[in-house]
């Protein structure tokens, strides 16, 4: 058989294991380019509310940090502001996982080796996967193209800001194929190149952040932080103002140096041998793994540090914005009539409601870091490690409150550290009014709907085990929707009340309404205590 | 004799699934109990609800001397359990997970005496099993995550010992290690329930043996015993001689002679009789292969009609020879 039928078996066998994947991924990325595209045009219409919102950008490092390089007001230049980063992040965890995916995962669970045996060889499976991925960022750069061009944004920079996407994943691409000789395990190596991705994120974050603005306020030139990026390098094409095609270059030259590295590394290592070994782990467990609280900390730390660091970024971007907003007067902007459909509340000032807006996003993370302890109660259940630990001097209802105690701490950890981040934020920018105070009452008004989220999947957990996971997402997703975004699209009142979210207190000083926290308060401790009780009688098992 | 588990008329339905049906157990102090029986029999079922992880329908369930639903942390206290699918959590390494179970069983690692011992008695277990603590859990193959399970259970002092198809994953060498130190258990004075569908295993450990068929105890009762109801094969060099002798023999059975060799089937309290005929006939590559489980195991699960000669009431020893005859010779 020829290398080029190998090559197309191998090819066509990738493409079949990817095509729902690939589609959700290729589609998924742009119906974003479009939606946002499409959205502004909609809530930032002329140039003036662009440039309007450009000024509180440029003045507010948290924003610039999410969003990207400001290069004026036109539309298009704004919408490549507003969402280039986050399509080039897309692109870049696509590409890594696809490669390590076609690799080192294959090489883990042993299907690489009966391909290796075959005539097919060493090399030509690592072609198929270059092909493979070349082929969808070929795709991510054309949706992105069309999603922006029947948003009705200029086609020449439609093109170069889908090429821009295109060529970060291919970049991405490289490095994922690179790790994935450099690990041993394809968690390691999703890890370690998704990490490389974030910090491709960030570090244009800072770039941006770090920019010099020009008089105008609109047009900012990235710091140096930027370039080490290469979704940085996708910001300088300046598509839609300058259409520059030459900072391709380098996305391409990270891809072709990687792609290089890992086919040296690949022709010398063994089939199944990786440049680091995998880590070593304890042969002994520390002192203090000792009761099954200790275990589920153990087993959530990652999640709970993920969602705390969430929680921690979201109060410092709130307490940055609520100091952004002093300082630019924004009280009839259309910005704040969508806040206003938000949250429902009399009296509050419009720092404060941008703080009980934010924070009910962030009450969302601790909500769903609460819930996440009580699906690791289901997965322990179904994946059959609980019966190891009951089993052992552990009853079920010691099992259970221990889960229930530390999403209870997350909850709790979570808001504090939004507090926190505000706090800090608005204190060091100079806020010294009763919105400081505030931002602490704010969080902990967000407590008693996250704390629902917590009970009420437990209680599901335990009447009706096997739905606990799809409920605990079906409930928080439908409380979202109807208690956060109902508002907005004009949902019946008396849907958002069925959301705990709608009745979270929204603080504005001395006439602040609580009933709804105690209310929620006491719904979740009987949920809790109904679950805990019905814990005594019910079976374990992985059905 | 103090009865150590015991269970009567147990029953466990899964909506319209009858998983036991009228389950009698009984295990003394100080044995190894088989409990012997194909998939989906009802072993594992039994051995969680003696955990107290699942309820039964019906009957009654006692573990050294406890109720297993209503005082299971009392009496996890007191025994160890080895899943047959052991599952790991993936980010724990081997030695993490075998010391949590073993605090949970209320051991310490300290740096106190019993600390000592039960470093000791791991890293002991660690070596004869030839297991490498310091690996992740998710890396480890079936037979490893075995050796988790029967490392933190036979690193603990129980009373009692659970093991559900312990050996599934090991290989032989390792099969050798978990019986001698099941048998090292004994010595102390553990009592042992072992579930297997593996005879040779039941067969070189344990004292006796419990059938389990169909949700119910169908044979049970010393190896001895059963194997009283079952026959010795014999085989030698077939040479030309003349066996009509044998064949007239009445505990001689299924007389047959092909590729060179004479067989036949003797019953095992009787085979002194045939002795004095071979030497008559001076035999030369005479075999005699003692009666295994593995015959009793064919005889209940073996052949359907075999079940139905047992409902029509046939006499054991009827049966057996019936079973015999379906199977046939090579």
């Amino acid at each position: 058989m020829t290398e080029v039928a190998t090559l197309r078996i191998l090819w066509g066998q990738r493409l079949r294991r990817d095509r729902w994947q690939l589609a959700i991924w290729v589609l998924g990325i742009g119906a974003l380019a479009l939606f946002s595209a499409t959205a502004i045009h909609q809530t930032y219409g002329d140039d003036s509310s662009r440039a309007e919102i450009l000024q509180v950008a440029l003045a507010t490092p948290a924003i610039l940090m999410l969003r990207g390089l400001a290069r004026g007001a036109g539309i298009g230049a704004f919408t490549f502001f507003q969402i280039f980063s986050f399509l080039a992040l897309l692109a870049g965890m696509m590409s890594t996982f696809l490669a390590v995916r076609h690799s080192r995962a294959e090489e883990e669970t042993g299907s690489a080796e009966l391909i290796a045996s075959t005539p097919a060889g060493r090399l030509t499976p690592a072609v198929a996967t270059v092909l493979h991925g070349t082929a969808a960022n070929v795709l991510v750069a054309l949706a992105v193209f069309a999603g922006f061009t029947a948003a009705g944004l200029d086609p020449a920079g439609a093109l170069v800001a889908g090429a821009a996407t295109g060529a970060v994943g291919l970049a991405f691409l490289g490095v994922g194929l690179l790790v994935a000789q450099l690990m041993g395990t394809s968690r390691g190596a999703n890890g370690f190149s998704a990490a490389l991705v974030v910090l491709a994120y960030v570090l244009r974050g800072i770039g941006d952040a770090t920019g010099t603005p020009d008089a105008g306020g609109t047009v900012m030139t990235a710091g140096p932080a930027s370039w080490f990026s290469p979704i940085g390098w996708g910001q300088q094409t300046f598509a839609f103002t300058g259409d520059r095609w030459w900072p391709l270059l380098l996305p391409l030259a990270l891809a072709a140096v990687s792609l290089g590295a890992a086919w040296v590394l690949l022709e010398r290592r063994d089939s199944g041998a990786s440049v680091w070994g995998a880590l070593p782990g304890r042969v002994a467990a520390r002192r203090g793994l000792n009761s099954p609280f200790a275990l589920a900390l153990r087993l959530q730390a990652g999640s709970i540090i993920g969602w705390s660091l969430g929680g921690l970024a979201g109060g410092l971007l709130t307490g940055s914005l609520g100091s952004a907003i002093a300082a630019v007067d924004l009280a009839d902007s259309s910005a704040t009539a969508v806040l206003r459909a938000i949250i429902q509340s009399q009296g509050a000032s419009l720092t404060q409601i941008m703080i009980s807006v934010l924070f009910s996003i962030v009450g969302v993370l601790a909500a769903a870091c609460g819930l996440q302890a009580v699906l690791r109660l289901r997965q322990e259940e179904a994946a059959g490690t609980a019966e190891l630990l009951l089993a052992a001097p552990v009853s079920r209802i010691r099992w259970l409150t221990g889960y229930l105690l530390l999403g209870t701490a997350s909850v709790v950890l979570v808001m504090f550290l939004a507090g926190l981040g505000a706090w800090v934020s608005l204190t060091g920018s100079g806020d010294t009014s009763m919105d400081v105070w505030a931002v602490w009452e704010t969080a902990a008004a967000q407590l008693p709907a996250a704390l629902i989220y917590l009970a009420v999947p437990a209680l599901v957990f335990v009447l009706w085990p096997a739905a606990t996971i799809a409920a605990g997402w079906a409930l928080l997703g439908a409380g979202v929707v109807m208690g956060i975004f109902g508002g907005m699209v004009g949902l019946d009142q008396g849907i958002r009340d069925l959301s705990p979210f709608t009745h979270t207190p929204v603080p504005n000083g001395s006439t602040t309404d609580w009933s709804g926290a105690w209310w929620m308060l006491a719904i979740a401790v009987l949920a809790a205590v109904v679950a805990v009780i019905g814990m005594r009688r019910r079976e374990t098992g992985t059905a | 004799m103090e009865t150590i588990i015991q269970t009567v008329d147990l029953h466990k339905h899964f909506g319209r699934v009858r998983a036991l049906d009228g389950l009698d157990l009984d295990v003394q102090r100080g044995e190894i109990h088989g409990f012997l029986g194909p998939n989906g029999a009802g072993k594992s079922t039994t051995l969680r609800i003696l955990l107290g992880l699942a309820k039964a329908t019906s009957g009654t369930a006692s573990v050294l001397g406890l109720d297993p639903w209503t005082q299971s942390v009392e009496l996890h206290r007191r025994l160890a359990y080895v899943p047959g699918d052991v599952r790991l959590w993936p980010n724990l390494s081997g030695g993490e997970t075998i010391d949590l179970l073993s605090r949970l069983r209320g051991g310490t690692s300290g740096r106190t005496q019993e600390g000592r011992d039960y470093r000791q008695r791991k890293a002991r277990l660690c070596g004869a099993f030839d297991f490498d603590p310091g690996k992740k859990g998710r890396a480890y193959s079936k037979g490893n995550r075995q050796k988790v399970a029967l490392i933190a259970a036979l690193a603990t002092d129980a009373e009692l010992y659970l093991f559900d198809e312990p050996t599934s994953g090991l290989d032989p060498l390792m099969e050798a290690v978990f019986r001698s130190e099941v048998l090292a258990a004994v010595e102390r004075g553990a009592t042992v329930l072992l579930s297997s569908h593996i005879l040779s295993e039941v067969e070189v450990l344990c004292h006796r043996v419990s059938i389990i068929r169909a949700g119910r105890i169908v044979d049970g009762g010393t190896l001895d015993s059963l194997r009283h109801l079952t026959r010795t094969e014999v085989s030698f060099a077939a040479n030309g001689l003349d066996t009509r002798a044998l064949a007239g023999l009445g505990a001689v059975h299924e007389l047959t002679s092909d590729g060179g060799r004479v067989r036949f089937g003797a019953d095992s309290d009787r085979i002194a009789e045939v002795l004095p005929a071979l030497g008559a006939l001076g035999v030369q590559g005479l075999t005699i292969t003692p009666p295994s489980l593995e015959e009793l195991f064919l005889r209940h699960y073996g052949d359907a009609s075999v079940a139905a000669g047992a409902a029509g009431g046939e006499p054991e020893h009827a049966r057996h020879r019936h079973l015999l005859g379906a199977r046939g010779r090579d």
